[in-house]
């Protein structure tokens, strides 16, 4: 309804998103938190669009949003599944191969 | 009313969703609560009046992206190794936080998170509503007119990425030389 | 061809043997016969040269002013101010020319010699390397224009004598008279070189014209104060100076070297202690009389030479060996050259050098000549003892007759060039005693003396050797009938032929008595060679040095040398000089006379023996023995007793003292340093600087390790914090 309560729905996903993210441990499950976070930021951006700006570009940035979270996830996936050939396992933690 | 009533719900359904994400460990289920808040997400937009958007939501995230990444779980075979009695171990719903480092870490994060929430939620409470200066209607005409004036050079490299996302999986998921041995 | 005096025409006198030395160095061993041939070559060249200047100084320019002054600079003490200037360069006058000959001549006729007698020796060769060597210096230091340039060539020849002497160095004896001669010798050239710098110090050069003209001027009158005495500066240049003569010459009390200097072969003896090293000491005084008249030395140098005279006779009374009276004949001699010096007469002083070089070396080449025909079958050896010899007369008659001559001359015998130039000597000094009287009369006395004495031991070394029955009849029946052969003989009949009187004198005395017909006023010796006495100094303010390059002066300006015995002096005091000459003269007839008939009563006859005298004076025989007692004292007080104690105790303060604290102390403080910069390197280097990176290093390591730990997720947080950060930075929340 108002601006900040898109705001807050915003920063409530992305925190969220955040949270899964840094949380799991499985590394489809990080893709689903970077789903979130586009998400919420697409919600950003068409808000702000609505309430403060005139024109429709946040409308624009939004779709292209979506556009680049789908050729992502796309391409994410395939470097998962390709992952998982090499290395038998999805674990985030099997991919520290840069350990210092 | 009705306008309320949708947003709500809306609201409901994404913040739920995920926070459902957060906390489920199977990751199917995660999946269907992903899907769950980014339909909430198409609702907000409805709210907004970005029609053309809401849809492009449904279609390509939902209906793209969420089938997408179910495929890759199933692929994988993901989510079948934490398989735990949650309800029984309430204390695994508190995340781990052992050394002086991380509780420092930790408070400083959440100081800063609280500060910038409580700053938007006191502005929320004190704010009215704004109405925006945009006249709701359908937005697909003036989106399309955007995309190809004003936008022009970011449609056309989407499209350049696109083909580079469909290449580049193409290629990175290709199944290796001996699996392809020993088909034959 | 004109002979201009320009470097090329003169330095070859003294530079042909001098390259004669260089290139038989290198040679000598494996072509022996051309060095020996390069160097009797280069000494008549030589030769030849002196007789060309010899030529020109008395049969073209026959004047007693006429001389040739040549020099150049030879190096600058301060360059850019020209200050000090070290001048070298040439100074032939009357004195010089005759003086040249005679070298050369001499040095010539005894490398002819050396090639009979050292002609079987194994190092044959070597000997004309050193001969050569020797006389290239001794020409240089005749042709040198001022003091130091002398001093270079004295010590060139004192070198040289020190290798001759030591030349059979295979006997022991021959290594250890070279050492005394060589140190006897460094005695007195150290006062020499100190008399030349307290000389230069105020006249600002040694040349010799030089010190003529500061004598005149009065530059020397000065004192000098040392040890809290003050000396005439004249007395204490001219006493230095003359004790590099008494070194030099033998005179007593540094005469103990010469008698040990026969250990060398027989032509180095005549060359170098008969001819010409022995007159260098001679020559030198000769050249700064002047300085010793001014200094009131003159009595001394007169005494010194009359007791050398004296006691050298008398040490040769007892000699068995023959070459051993030779030696102390010849330190009889030159105490007579100085005793000349100091009584002033300069002119016979020089003449007696000249006629004493001739006849002494023909003495010894013939005593060489003998010794060489004497060979013992049994020891294999060359025998030198007189008792041994006896009757020679028959067997070797060419040496004998060139003996006798010699003989002849060395004892004053009339007619012939001794009794010329000693008995003017001895006239001299019997004119200063009879108008001077009192101490004058000791150095007359010792000279007669000595005179009397040199007659009889010398006809006692004719008699023994010559006449008689041979006393061992072994060696004599060995002997060889001599020869006439041009190595051996030649030489010793060119120097007997110039023994006679009438080379040096126009009169048969000497003294203007009984003249020769047709060769009236001939005085050549007497008018040419002029005393620089005090008075006469004045003229040589007209000498002036040219350099090297111009010609001489033409002689248009040099007038006729007109001296004679009396010139100046009134008629009075010519006819006493006259006088007191003629009564002298009889007196040295006399002795000649007397000893002579002592030594045939004693040898020939047999009538006098000589044991009776030695049982008489046996305490005399004993100390003549021992050459009264002067190498007991060098060597057994002065050295032993002092000199080697405190040579003793330096070496032991170097070694124990110095050596211990100052050298060996030096290794404890550096073991000191070593454990400071030990704790040092440890400390700062080791454990700060190399440790330390390697600590620092580690340290940051464990630090900067958490952010690459290669986990995604922390990379994430990692950089939503940085993100966040710009945000708040950007927006200023």
């Amino acid at each position: 309804m108002t601006l900040y309560s898109y705001l807050l729905i915003s920063l409530f996903l992305f925190s969220c998103g955040i949270i899964v993210m840094i949380s799991r441990k499985n590394i489809i499950a990080m893709l689903l938190g970077i789903e979130l976070i586009l998400n919420a930021s697409a919600i950003n951006f068409v808000a702000y669009s609505r309430f403060l700006s005139g024109n429709i570009d946040g409308h624009v940035m939004s779709l292209f949003i979506i556009v680049i979270a789908a050729a992502e996830a796309a391409v994410g996936l395939g470097i998962v599944i390709r992952f998982f050939q090499l290395k038998e396992s999805i674990h985030i933690d099997s991919a520290a191969e840069l350990k210092s | 009313m009705f306008d309320s009533f949708l947003f709500y719900l809306s609201a409901f359904l994404t913040c739920f969703g995920a926070v459902l994400v957060v906390l489920e460990r199977n990751l199917m289920h995660a999946c269907i609560y992903l899907l769950m808040s980014l339909i909430g997400t198409a609702g907000l937009y409805f709210t907004l009046g970005a029609d053309f958007l809401a849809a492009t939501q449904l279609v390509v995230y939902v209906g793209g992206v969420v089938i997408l990444m179910l495929f890759a779980i199933m692929l994988t075979g993901g989510g079948l190794e934490n398989k735990k009695d949650r309800l029984a171990n309430l204390l695994s719903y508190i995340p781990p936080m052992g050394s002086l480092k991380s509780y420092i870490w930790g408070s400083i994060t959440a100081v800063a998170f609280l500060s910038f929430s409580i700053n938007i939620t006191t502005k929320l409470v004190k704010s009215t509503e704004i109405n925006g200066s945009i006249k709701i209607g359908p937005t697909v005409e003036q989106i399309g007119v955007k995309l190809l004036t004003d936008h022009v050079l970011m449609f056309e490299l989407s499209s350049v990425l696109l083909l580079g996302a469909l290449i580049g999986t193409a290629i990175i998921s290709r199944p290796s030389k001996e699996i392809f041995l020993e088909r034959k | 061809m004109e002979f201009n005096y320009t470097v090329s025409q003169v330095a070859p006198i003294a530079l042909l043997p001098f390259f004669a030395f260089v290139i038989n160095a290198f040679i000598v061993k494996k072509f022996t016969k051309l060095a020996v041939a390069i160097s009797c070559t280069a000494i008549f060249l030589s030769f030849v040269i002196s007789a060309i200047i010899f030529n020109d100084f008395f049969f073209n320019v026959y004047s007693a002013d006429y001389h040739v002054h040549r020099v150049f600079d030879w190096f600058n003490l301060d360059s850019s101010l020209g200050l000090m200037p070290f001048k070298m360069g040439i100074y032939i006058d009357n004195m010089t020319a005759v003086m040249l000959l005679m070298v050369s001549g001499a040095a010539f006729l005894i490398h002819l010699f050396s090639t009979y007698y050292m002609a079987d020796d194994k190092r044959f060769g070597r000997f004309f390397v050193y001969l050569s060597l020797f006389t290239s210096a001794m020409l240089g230091l005749v042709l040198s224009e001022n003091l130091l340039s002398l001093f270079i060539f004295w010590e060139i020849m004192g070198f040289c004598s020190y290798s001759l002497i030591g030349f059979y160095y295979e006997k022991e004896g021959a290594g250890n008279a070279s050492m005394k001669a060589f140190m006897t010798t460094r005695v007195g050239d150290v006062f020499f070189l100190l008399g030349i710098v307290a000389l230069w110090s105020v006249v600002g050069s040694v040349s010799y014209v030089d010190i003529y003209n500061a004598i005149n001027e009065g530059l020397l009158n000065g004192n000098v104060e040392f040890l809290g005495l003050s000396v005439s500066l004249a007395t204490f240049a001219g006493v230095c100076i003359f004790l590099g003569t008494v070194g030099k010459s033998a005179q007593v009390p540094l005469q103990v070297w010469l008698p040990d200097a026969m250990w060398g072969p027989t032509p180095c003896s005549a060359l170098i202690h008969a001819a010409t090293m022995v007159a260098a000491g001679v020559y030198l005084s000769l050249r700064i009389f002047p300085l010793l008249e001014l200094g009131g030395l003159l009595p001394l140098v007169a005494y010194i030479g009359g007791i050398t005279a004296f006691g050298a006779a008398t040490i040769a009374l007892v000699q068995t060996d023959i070459k051993a009276v030779l030696a102390y004949s010849t330190i009889s001699q030159l105490g007579y050259m100085v005793l000349g010096i100091g009584v002033g007469s300069y002119n016979a002083s020089f003449m007696h050098l000249i006629t004493h070089a001739i006849f002494k070396a023909c003495l010894f080449l013939s005593a060489g000549s003998v010794i060489h025909s004497l060979h013992d079958h049994h020891t294999h050896a060359h025998v030198q003892e007189m008792p041994r010899m006896g009757g020679l007369r028959k067997k070797m008659p060419l040496t004998f007759f060139a003996m006798m001559c010699c003989t002849l001359a060395i004892t004053g015998a009339p007619l012939f060039s001794g009794f010329v130039s000693k008995d003017r000597i001895l006239g001299d000094a019997l004119l200063l005693a009879v108008d001077l009287g009192g101490s004058w009369w000791g150095p007359t006395l010792l000279g007669f003396g000595g005179a009397l004495l040199t007659a009889f031991y010398m006809f006692r070394m004719m008699f023994l050797s010559f006449f008689g029955a041979p006393r061992d009849k072994d060696l004599y029946d060995h002997t060889k009938v001599e020869k006439f052969s041009i190595n051996r003989n030649f030489p010793l009949l060119i120097l007997s032929v110039f023994t006679l009187g009438l080379w040096f004198s126009g009169s048969f005395t000497g003294q203007g008595l009984v003249k020769v017909p047709g060769v009236e006023n001939k005085e050549w010796f007497k008018t040419t060679i002029v005393k620089p006495e005090l008075s006469s100094l004045d003229k040589f303010k007209k000498y002036s040095s040219d350099s090297f390059s111009q010609s001489p002066v033409p002689s248009q300006m040099w007038e006729k040398s007109k001296y004679d015995s009396t010139y100046g002096l009134s008629e009075e005091e010519a006819h006493h000089i006259h006088h007191v000459h003629h009564i002298g003269a009889i007196i040295s007839v006399f002795i000649f006379l007397g000893g002579l008939i002592l030594a045939y009563l004693m040898y020939v006859k047999k009538s006098l023996s000589p044991a009776v005298f030695v049982n008489k004076f046996s305490g005399w025989y004993q100390a003549l023995l021992n050459k009264y007692y002067f190498d007991d004292l060098y060597i057994g007080k002065l050295i032993k007793k002092g000199l080697l104690p405190l040579n003793n105790l330096l070496s032991n303060f170097d070694s124990k003292v110095y050596d211990r604290y100052f050298i060996d102390g030096w290794a404890v403080v550096i073991r000191q340093l070593y454990r400071l910069s030990n704790f040092v390197d440890s400390l700062f280097v080791d454990r700060i600087m190399v440790d330390g990176t390697g600590t620092s290093v580690r340290f940051f390591n464990v630090i900067l390790r958490t952010i690459q730990n290669g986990k995604v997720q922390f990379y994430i947080i990692v950089l939503f914090f940085v993100l966040a950060s710009y945000v708040y930075r950007v927006t200023n929340f």
